[in-house]
């Protein structure tokens, strides 16, 4: 199955080149260059990963995770920042990010994070289902 | 040094370090691009090698993204180089237009991550005032910060340099939500310092939203040195 990327950045240039690097190893990749964008987007589709730019005009980084997990708390967002501190990757994760890669970033890097997301995605979908057919189960009494 | 013995310097080096993390920051993202669109040509290189037809018009687009990041990261090195070389001399001959043009740049990134945009209008004719560089790059970047603070709903900063009967002027204007009270709060900080040191004045106009800039032209500062 083909993985489901949203790559969210305000440097078109970075998004473009990335984008089509990314497609040739097929996937299926959607761009947005402002969280405004990519929320409307996340809310219109699932994506098996969220690339997203710490550093963007009006609404940054950390502020569209915190938005994006309350909409999906299941959805994995992998976080790319120009200058990455522990104090920053600590706040991120608490705020429910996957990973947070520094930039220049090494693209096996970002698709073996991609993938890693896409296989959490699916843990979390099954963990799911098993707790609804277990709720079915026992309020059913078969 | 800390802000009690050396509440200038102390100020300086702040700005100083707000400026390289903005610059660096750039700087990363250029280098991303650049890096993405040498990956994308190793990419290029093996599919080549594997039957696949080179594009030259997407190798032409991709050789152009990478020049235009060049081009970028060039002249964000050249700032910040301006910008170090502010301190070379004290109180000298400055160019207010240029200085003006160099603070827009330097905050530029910084102003655009808030949701803002600064206009800059020139003076008509070159203008000179006799100034410590790196103080006044400080308070105007300083006066920038602010002026994001009470920007009105344009979110544009307007910033321009006229000659003035004492020397030289800048104006912020677009500042919508100015008001006496936040004007002389902000003057209480570093700003306040520096006005004083470059021996220049700070006036806010809540009526006009504006705040004005006044740089003394006097060529005899005891401490000025004069430059051809």
């Amino acid at each position: 199955m083909t993985d489901k990327v949203l790559i969210v950045d305000d440097e078109v240039d970075f998004l473009n080149v990335m984008s089509e690097r990314l497609k040739t190893r097929d996937m299926e990749v959607t761009t947005a260059t402002c969280a405004k964008e990519a929320l409307k987007l996340i809310d219109k589709k699932s994506y098996d990963a969220v690339v997203l730019d710490l550093m963007m005009p009006e609404v940054d980084g950390l502020q569209t995770l915190k938005i994006m997990k309350e909409k999906n708390p299941d959805i994995q967002i992998i976080l790319l920042t120009g200058h990455a501190t522990v104090e920053k990757g600590i706040e991120a994760m608490k705020l429910g990010a996957m990973d947070l890669i520094e930039k220049p970033a090494d693209l096996n890097t970002i698709i073996d994070r991609i993938k890693h997301a896409k296989a959490e995605k699916i843990i979390l979908v099954e963990k799911k289902n098993e707790a609804r057919i277990r709720d079915i189960l026992t309020h059913k009494g078969w | 040094m800390n802000i009690h013995t050396d509440p200038l310097g102390a100020a300086g080096l702040a700005f100083y370090s707000k400026i390289s993390a903005s610059i660096s920051h750039e700087i990363k993202n250029s280098l991303a691009v650049i890096n993405e669109s040498a990956g994308y040509l190793e990419d290029v290189t093996l599919m080549t090698r594997k039957g696949v037809p080179l594009d030259p018009d997407r190798l032409g687009a991709l050789a152009s993204t990478m020049l235009k990041q060049v081009q970028r990261t060039n002249t964000i090195i050249k700032n910040m180089n301006r910008l170090a070389h502010s301190l070379d001399e004290d109180f000298k001959l400055v160019d207010v237009n240029e200085l003006m043009d160099l603070m827009a740049h330097l905050s530029e990134r910084t102003v655009v991550t808030k949701g803002f945009r600064i206009s800059v209008t020139p003076a008509d004719t070159p203008v000179a005032v006799i100034s410590h560089p790196f103080f006044l790059e400080n308070l105007i970047w300083l006066m920038v910060n602010f002026a994001m603070t009470v920007c009105g709903e344009s979110k544009t900063i307007g910033m321009a340099a006229s000659k003035a009967p004492t020397g030289a002027e800048i104006c912020f204007s677009g500042l919508d939500r100015l008001t006496e009270e936040n004007f002389q709060d902000f003057l209480a900080q570093d700003a306040g310092m520096l006005v004083g040191a470059l021996n220049a004045a700070c006036h806010g106009a809540a009526d006009k939203a504006m705040m004005t800039l006044s740089l003394s032209g006097d060529i005899h500062h005891p401490e000025a040195v004069q430059k051809k």
